[in-house]
């Protein structure tokens, strides 16, 4: 039972993880490294709410998050790829326009700068309490799940699909592996990192729905505290790969759930949440010892001593 | 003459032409808002002068921004894209505060140098963990000083949460640090600090150091094309990372000033995102020092004067949040674009 409750508390921690290391990927893919993940997370979650309460229906609300969501990163996109503006600059704009507009339109529109709480709040689509029974320990955990969980757990296969056996996947990597290369080879750079842009627009749309829809039903000024990061941490420890993306996504969203329950052993919770970050700047630098013990040029030896 | 200033008139075009729009941009929207967006805007951008105690509030909100400014215009003429500013202030602030907390028995002649230095020192060894990993192993700078950012903040929160928190205190706040440490106001205006003074004095600095030394111009070489320096005999690993110490212990300075010269104490949300907006000063400076401490004074001006222009029109102060990020997207595009052509 324990097990079930520590399972399902993974799973909500490591959804909107999971998508943002997915967000992260796609666009890594196209070598672009995207720190806008977190802007457009928190972008979705405030239109999550503020449509999804104003019309009534969770649906709307769902939708309108993942199309704001997309329209971001073509704004990243725009401006980056037909402006030729720095990818790191531009996207921590993107995050700082995302923070400052939410907090704008809630003290302007709302008059609530503390956070956006609507009286009723449709609820989105989860997984019926008690139909999975049958299936032991991992059913009940999956129960009262939302419907982002499933789309989650899906967007792993698809992605990987997409990236290694599709021919858009496959140019969309050529594009970021070698651009002249595939520049020669006719693939049309601009539109495939743009294409990558959108993907990942779609996935943090989904993660910042996740976060406002799922159970709080509200939204908070920094609602989604670094969790677009420890996406993009999660991206860059798996390597851009599907597989390994998701499990170090899952593997965070597990320190994440053990995070509050750590604190009984006297372990401040802040140590436990570091460890995302320090994972990825470790497992970066080990990677790149490795190359670099690999590329290192041959010791002369002095055989005549 | 005329060559040179048509000179410093090329070079500030775009970002002059990037801060024009987005006032123009941010004008449309305070019109739609309010009935006198002009009084809006005028407090916005000139209530800094309005009195002598806005005038020092103004002052102390431009400190940190000047150096932490200066240090990211170090790390970029190294070549290292330092988006580490917000850690590097963190860590100067807590260091300073931890050791002026722990050493209040001392003499204040002892302490100050120590709890200052300390702060430097703290910022500085942020800083350098990129730049050696950069340098040494070729680890992308953006990803671990975004990283340590997020790391250094939660060492701090801890700190300032569990172990040195006043509990009298509201909020995540430290105890004071001793008073006999504390900063002296700046001459002529009460309430300003008078690291203000230090602050400008460094922009100057940094100017002469960057290109008017030998050091300055091996960095220089080393960010333009490193392996080229090397061949030419620059030490241009070590002055990368030198210069990344030296970007680290500025912003650990304006973090250990900011706790003796204005907060007396660490505060975990005493900085309104410094990192991000003095990388934005610097890059609008286009990485020039002088250039740095003037967009520093702009966006003070503009941080603070959204306080006075929410109290005397209804306009959000969480515009000027707006207007950076605009401004944040529209200069690099400038930036980056005019930099090609050229």
């Amino acid at each position: 039972m324990t097990l079930t409750a520590l399972l399902a508390s993974v799973l909500e921690q490591s959804t909107p993880i999971l998508l943002a290391a997915l967000a992260a990927m796609i666009t890594l893919r196209a070598n672009i490294l995207n720190v806008a993940v977190e802007g457009m997370m928190l972008a979705a979650a405030f239109t999550a709410i503020a449509v999804g309460g104003w019309s009534g229906s969770a649906l709307q609300g769902f939708l309108a998050a993942i199309v704001v969501a997309i329209l971001f990163s073509q704004l990243l996109a725009l401006l980056t790829l037909r402006f030729s503006a720095d990818f790191i600059v531009a996207g921590l704009g993107i995050n700082l326009l995302a923070a400052g507009g939410t907090l704008f339109i809630l003290e302007r529109y709302y008059n609530s700068p503390g956070g956006l709480r609507p009286i009723a709040f449709p609820e989105i689509w989860h997984i019926p309490v008690g139909s999975l029974s049958r299936i032991p320990v991992i059913g009940p955990a999956f129960e009262d799940q939302s419907i982002i969980v499933l789309i989650a757990i899906l967007a792993v296969p698809l992605s990987y699909v997409f990236l290694y056996h599709t021919p858009l996947g496959s140019n969309l990597r050529a594009a970021g592996e070698d651009e002249h290369a595939a520049r020669s080879a006719g693939i049309r750079i601009e539109r495939m990192k743009a294409l990558s842009l959108a993907i990942s627009g779609l996935l943090a749309g989904l993660a910042g729905a996740q976060l406002a829809m799922d159970k709080l039903h509200f939204f908070l000024p920094d609602m989604t505290s670094g969790r677009g990061f420890i996406g993009l941490a999660a991206t860059l420890f798996g390597g851009g790969l599907p597989w390994m993306t998701t499990a170090a996504a899952v593997l965070f969203g597990f320190f994440g759930a053990l995070g509050d329950r750590l604190q009984v052993f006297a372990i401040p919770s802040q140590f436990v949440l570091m460890l995302p970050y320090l994972a990825a700047i470790l497992g970066l630098t080990f990677a790149r010892w490795r190359i670099h013990l690999r590329n290192r040029p041959a010791k002369v030896t002095d055989e005549s001593a | 003459m005329t060559a040179s200033l048509l000179d410093v008139l090329r070079a500030i075009r775009a970002p002059v032409a990037a801060i024009l729009l987005t006032l123009a941009i941010g004008f449309l929207l305070v019109a739609s808002i309010t009935d006198e967006p002009v009084r809006a805007y005028r407090d916005l951008l000139f209530a800094n002068f309005d009195s002598l105690s806005n005038f020092a509030l103004f002052l102390n909100r431009a400190t940190p921004l000047t150096l932490i400014a200066l240090g990211v215009v170090f790390a970029f003429r190294a070549g290292i894209f330092n988006v580490g500013g917000e850690g590097q202030l963190y860590a100067g602030a807590i260091t300073t505060t931890v050791i002026g907390i722990a050493g209040a028995s001392m003499p204040a002649i002892v302490l100050f140098p120590l709890a200052l230095l300390g702060g430097i020192a703290a910022g500085a060894v942020v800083g350098w963990v990129p730049g050696v990993l950069k340098v040494r192993l070729a680890v992308d700078e953006v990803v671990t000083t975004l990283m340590l950012n997020i790391i250094v903040l939660l060492i701090t929160s801890w700190l300032a949460n569990q172990v040195i928190r006043d509990t009298t205190a509201y909020g995540a706040v430290s105890w004071m640090v001793p008073e006999t440490i504390w900063l002296p106001p700046m001459p002529l205006v009460p309430r300003a600090t008078s690291g203000f003074l230090v602050a400008v004095v460094l922009a100057f600095a940094s100017w002469v150091v960057l290109f008017r030394t030998r050091w300055g111009a091996e960095v220089r070489a080393a960010g333009t094309n490193l392996r080229f320096a090397e061949a030419t005999g620059v030490p241009a690993a070590r002055r990368v990372i030198t210069a990344m110490v030296v970007a680290g212990g500025l912003a650990g300075l304006a973090g250990s000033l900011y706790v003796l010269g204005v907060g007396h104490r660490f505060e975990q949300n005493f900085s309104p995102a410094y990192g991000l907006v003095g990388l934005t000063c610097a890059l609008l400076a286009r990485t020039h020092p002088i250039g740095a401490l003037a967009t520093a004074l702009f966006y003070a001006m503009m941080l603070n004067g959204a306080a006075y222009m929410q109290i005397s029109t209804d306009v959000p102060r969480s515009l000027v949040n707006l207007l950076t990020g605009l401004l944040v997207l529209l200069m690099t595009a400038r930036l980056v674009r005019a930099a090609r052509h050229a």
